[in-house]
Formats: C-alpha cells, structure tokens, sequence
C-alpha cells in the first residue's frame, strides 16, 4: 500500500563513471530499453488504478544517469507522458546525478523533465569521491566545473553531503561556509554514512560515531539559523527539524517516516524491485521480485516475504524503547538499510538512534527559541507603534 | 443503508473490503464515519479504504491495547486520504496505543470504564502528553472536549463527547435490531425507572465541581465507584484551561485588544 503520492525510484541504468569508495551500489552494465520502462510504467499505473492512488512521482537515479544519452530522456519523457495522461494520471521528475557527465546537451530536457533542477552529491571535504583515473580533488575539481556550467546555464543544484570523519573534525562552521559562501549552494541535506554493499577498508573504517554527529549536526543548525534562515538557504534535515517543530507543515526525510514500504519502491534496469536504491543495488536477498515477470506490481508487493519484512519492522522496534521515546513520532526507529548494514538485521532500531535524539532536541530548543523571539520581536512592533520607544531606547 | 437516509450513521465493520463492496460512495454523504472494530485486518482488506470514501473519517477499535497496539501501523498509510481516530481501551498499558496513536497524527477517544488506580495512573500519564507535548497534535478524547467545555466555560455532557448518550446515538446490530450495552444499557434502565434521560444528574453528584460536565459518567455501571481519581484528572484539565484563559488574557492586555 502507498499513500496519496506513488514515488519510484527508478533505475534505468545501473552503470556508474565514478569510483566513489563508499558506494553502496553494487554496479553493473545493465540499461533499460524504452520497451522496458513502457512496460514498467504501465504497471505501475495498472497499481495506481487499484490503489486509488492519483499521482506519480519518479525519482531517477542510477547507478549514473547521464551514463546513458539525454536523447534517451527525450523519448522517455514523452513515453511517460503520453501512458500517463491517457489514464487521467499525472506525473513529476526529479533527478539525481553525480554531474561528472553533464555536458549542455543535457540542458533542454533538465529544463522540460526536472524543472530546471537538479540533485547531486558532493562532501567536504571530499575524501572517497574518486574518478575511475584520478583521486578525490580531481573528481572535486570535475564536479566544480560541470556545476559551474550547469548553473551557468540557470540549472539550479541541490546537494547531497555525507559526512566523513574529516567533516566531523573540521567542523560545521567550515562545512557550511564551504557549501554556501564558497560554491553558492542554498540547498544541500546532509546525510550520515553506511557501510552498505560490498565491504572493503573504506566501508570498515565507517563506524557509528552518534556524539561527534551530534555536536556537527547541532552546531550545522545554529549556524544555518544565524546565516542561512530566511535567506533562501535550506540545509536538511535541520530546516525541516525546525520546521516540524514549529508547527509548519513539511516533510521529513525517509529515514524518519512511519514506515518507509508506504513511501516508495525502487526498479532498477533489470526490473528488481525493492524498498529503495541502497536495497536494489546491493541486497538480493531483500528484493521483492522483478516487475517484469510479474502479472502485476499489486501481486508483486502483496507476496513477497522480503517486503513483509519491511512492513513489519516498525512493530518489532517499538518494543526496543521507542514507544517510551519523546521523538516517536519524529522517528519510528528510524532507516532499515543503517540498520542492516551495521546489526546484520532490519529487526533492530538505528544504530544511530542517539544522535537522532540528539538532534531531535536541539532542533525542538531552537524552535521554541525562534518562536519566543519571534513573540518578543511582535510585543516590541506593538509597543513602538503605541510611540513609546523614544530615540532608538525603550521606554516602558 | 436507504433505511438511514436523512440520519447520521456510523458504519462499523471488522471487514472494510465488504464494506466497499457494499456501499456505493454515493451513498456517503450520511455517514459520519467508519469504525473498524478490530485492528486485525488483512492488507488487502484495508488497502480497499485506499482511493474509496476520500476524506471520510475512520475510527479503529482497539479492545486489547496492550496486545494491539502496534498494529496501528498497519493504518499509518490511510491518514493522507482519511481523518483517523483510534478508540482506545483504557486498561492496563492502554497508554502505549495512545502514545503510538499520537505518534501517527490519529486523534484518539479513549474508551472508559470506571478506572482503576493504576488505570488513573496511566490515564495521567496521557492527559499530560496531550497538555504539553507539543507533538502531540490531535485531539485525545474526552479530554481534549473537556478542556474545551471548560476553557470555554460551556458544559458538554461527558455522555455526549463518549458518544454514549442513546437520546443522540443508537446501536444497531448485524440483525439490523437495535440493541444497547454497557452504559447505554443501564441508562435505558434507568429510563424504565424514572430517569429521564443519560445525563441525568445522580444525587450522590450533586455536589461535585464537575458535575455540569461529567453527568454522572462514571458512576455507571457501579454506582458505588470511588471517583477520586478520575476528578483529579479533570481538576488537571479545568487548571490548565483557567492558565490558558489567563494567558490569552494578559497576551490581549499587552496587545491592547479589549478582552472579550
């Protein structure tokens, strides 16, 4: 079951033009014909139908998406188009790309299929980012350049950072001013690391380090709250935090939801279905089937013990301390793949539990801050419209 | 359902699947909402709520909390397209359907016997969840229709917010008799005796603060039920509001609106 909004993570190639260290993703040559996505989508839009479900939303992602030819998403985008209007559907993109092979041929369809924008990823400092013949500052000097023609162009990047231990030691401070003052991104979400996939020393090296993460994340909030705030600047999942906590609407991210099997599926180019691309990329064991050997996407879903799995995760974790916890409703015990990749098991909660809590914390103290200040800020308007304030002093 | 047509109905089922066989979404706009008597249902059954009765509000009965309650999950995805409310047992370790209820974005109405102390105690411990945390944001039943009633200083009959008053609610059964249980039963019997109607003041309430508001509530089915518990948790409520009546007060003073 899914809720108002299908979200698929789709895969239509799994083959990468980076060697990044710290990949989940186990890749492969793979790459999905048009034949194939028509099927697929049609699928997803016969689930759609069953569901009631009346709106989709693709997220493209690959292995490298701009592996494959921007003609390919010309004829995707209007295959898609046209199977999803014929059923009264609509659908949104978005698109999420290393940007190693971003060159301005691309331009027209990020303008038609994506807004104008683009995610991608980068970290500071940059340790396991690595091009096939190069290290980590020729890929960072790569990626600068190509986000630099493609903003250039008026395509709008999004980030995403995960942080290392370098990131932990230097500081929010310099990360931030990295990111923003330095590059000019105004929307990055800062992710935490996972050994997932293929182990080697890289991966090993990834331990839990939830106190060092804490006192980043934190200070990256108050850093964000005193420079970024309402300057256009969104850093997540510290805005989101902040907004939660004071009451806005908004989303959080997918490691925090009620259940992550009621947010999205992913396919990847060989039609395996599984809970999100960190599962489809490295874990057979989790797939749900593959799509197109299926009579349908419903039937899929509903008989495989893999996504049973999921569905009953958050039931068994609640029980280890969460239901006594004053986030649950921020958490659910948090990202099945953190968990599988550090305890062997999705049955037990984040191993990163206390830093979210942490986080959660000083999020909730900086919102009912803001609204404070905001509560004064509002008397002293009052008051200096009732002309009482005399020469710049307040006189009350 | 044509049977009801111009009343209200709440339809209740064990199988929502069979209720979306049966009733046709033009026959909806009667229905007050729909209870799930059990939170044991199939996916497939529930995934037929999914894209049926859009915006139509879902209760689910939980009658063994303390066993169930994590299977609210299993309702976490139908809050996007229905209004959900959890009608929870208070028994032993009701709170943690509450809690987890809350947690979802479900409105709650906890369903009430007479409490014992340990019950009381937990009740407490929910009361002050839905005072101040702040994340939890649905209404937990009756105490967020009691703080209201009071804050406002309107009374509203307990009999009515519990949806146990019969002058506003009858039970039909599979039969399509209409039968009674619980307090309604006993009221009705009061009836035969005299009683006028539920909340029909007792005289032993006569000279209970919250009597406007509680109507004798829980002294059924035992008359002889000590209520020390159960008034200390609306004497929490009735501070609360008093502090909130306050606060809005001063903050209209400070902003020099009149008070009303």
């Amino acid at each position: 079951m899914m809720r108002n909004n299908l979200s698929v993570i789709l895969l239509p190639t799994n083959k990468c033009n980076v060697n990044c260290e710290y990949c989940f993703e186990d890749k492969t040559n793979d790459r999905m014909s048009h034949e194939q996505l028509s099927a697929i989508v049609t699928k997803l839009l016969d689930f759609m139908d069953g569901s009631g479900i009346p709106d989709l939303t693709i997220h493209w992602q690959g292995g490298e998406i701009m592996t494959m030819p921007a003609k390919w998403f010309e004829t995707a985008f209007d295959l898609i188009n046209e199977l999803v209007h014929s059923r009264g559907r609509t659908v949104s993109h978005g698109l999420q790309t290393n940007m190693i092979g971003y060159t301005p041929r691309w331009n027209d369809i990020i303008n038609r299929m994506f807004g104008n924008h683009v995610g991608s990823s980068m970290d500071y400092p940059n340790l396991y980012r690595k091009l096939f013949h190069g290290g980590p500052d020729d890929y960072t000097k790569l990626w600068n350049q190509k986000v630099k023609q493609a903003r250039d162009s008026g395509i709008s990047i999004g980030v995403i950072a995960v942080t290392n231990e370098e990131t932990l030691r230097l500081g929010a401070e310099e990360f931030y001013s990295y990111f923003v003052d330095e590059l000019g991104i105004t929307s990055f979400q800062v992710n935490t690391p996972f050994p997932g996939g293929e182990a080697n020393t890289t991966k090993d090296d990834l331990s839990v380090q939830n106190e060092e993460l804490s006192k980043f994340f934190n200070d990256l909030t108050d850093i964000w709250v005193a420079r970024g705030m309402g300057k256009g600047v969104s850093v997540g999942p510290v805005d989101q935090l902040v907004e939660r906590f004071s009451d806005r609407p908004g989303s959080l991210p997918c490691i925090w939801q009620p259940n992550c099997a009621d947010e999205f599926i992913a396919i990847d180019s060989r039609g395996f279905v599984a809970q999100c691309d960190c599962w489809v990329t490295s874990y057979p064991e989790y797939f749900f089937g593959n799509i197109f050997e299926c009579e349908s996407l419903t039937e899929l879903l509903k008989n495989s013990p893999a996504r049973q799995k999921f569905i009953t995760r958050p039931r068994v974790t609640i029980e280890q301390g969460c239901i006594e916890c004053e986030f649950l409703s921020m958490c659910h015990g948090g990202c099945p793949v953190r968990t599988y990749t550090y305890r062997k098991t999705i049955f037990e909660k984040d191993p990163f539990c206390s830093f979210y809590k942490s986080i959660f914390a000083h999020t909730r103290n900086v919102a009912a801050q803001l609204q404070e200040q905001q509560q004064i800020s509002r008397h002293l308007i009052r008051v200096a419209s009732k002309g009482i304030i005399e020469d710049g002093h307040l006189t009350i | 359902m044509p049977e009801y047509a111009g009343r209200r109905v709440i339809v209740r089922t064990h199988d929502p699947a069979e209720l979306v066989r049966e009733v046709c979404e033009s026959s909806l706009a009667n229905v007050e909402y729909v209870q799930l008597l059990s939170p044991d249902i199939s996916p497939e059954s529930l995934a037929s709520l999914l894209g049926w009765g859009r915006d139509l509000p879902v209760d689910i009965v939980i009658d063994r909390p303390a066993a169930d309650f994590s299977n609210l999950y299993s309702f976490s995805n139908l809050i996007d397209q229905h209004p959900m409310r959890a009608t929870i047992k208070v028994e032993p370790g009701f709170s943690k359907a509450v809690k987890l209820a809350a947690a979802l974005g479900f409105a709650v109405k906890l369903d009430v016997g007479q409490p014992d102390d340990r019950e009381i105690e937990e009740m407490a411990e929910i009361l002050e969840l839905y005072l101040h945390r702040a994340n939890v944001t649905q209404p937990i039943d009756y105490f967020h229709s009691v703080f209201l009633s009071l804050f406002r200083m309107e009374p509203v009959s307990l009999w009515l917010i519990q949806e146990e008053d019969p002058e506003h609610y009858s039970f039909v059964g599979p039969e399509a008799v209409e039968n009674t249980s619980g307090r309604t039963a006993l009221i009705r019997a009061n009836r035969n005796e005299g009683v006028a109607a539920a909340d029909t003041l007792l005289l032993c309430c006569s000279g209970c603060e919250f009597k406007d508001t509680c109507r004798s509530y829980f002294k059924y089915p035992n008359r002889e039920y000590d209520c020390r518990g159960v008034i200390s948790l609306f004497t929490t409520l009735r501070d609360a509001a008093e502090e909130l009546r306050q606060d809005i007060q001063s903050a209209m003073s400070d902003s020099g609106v009149p008070r009303p």
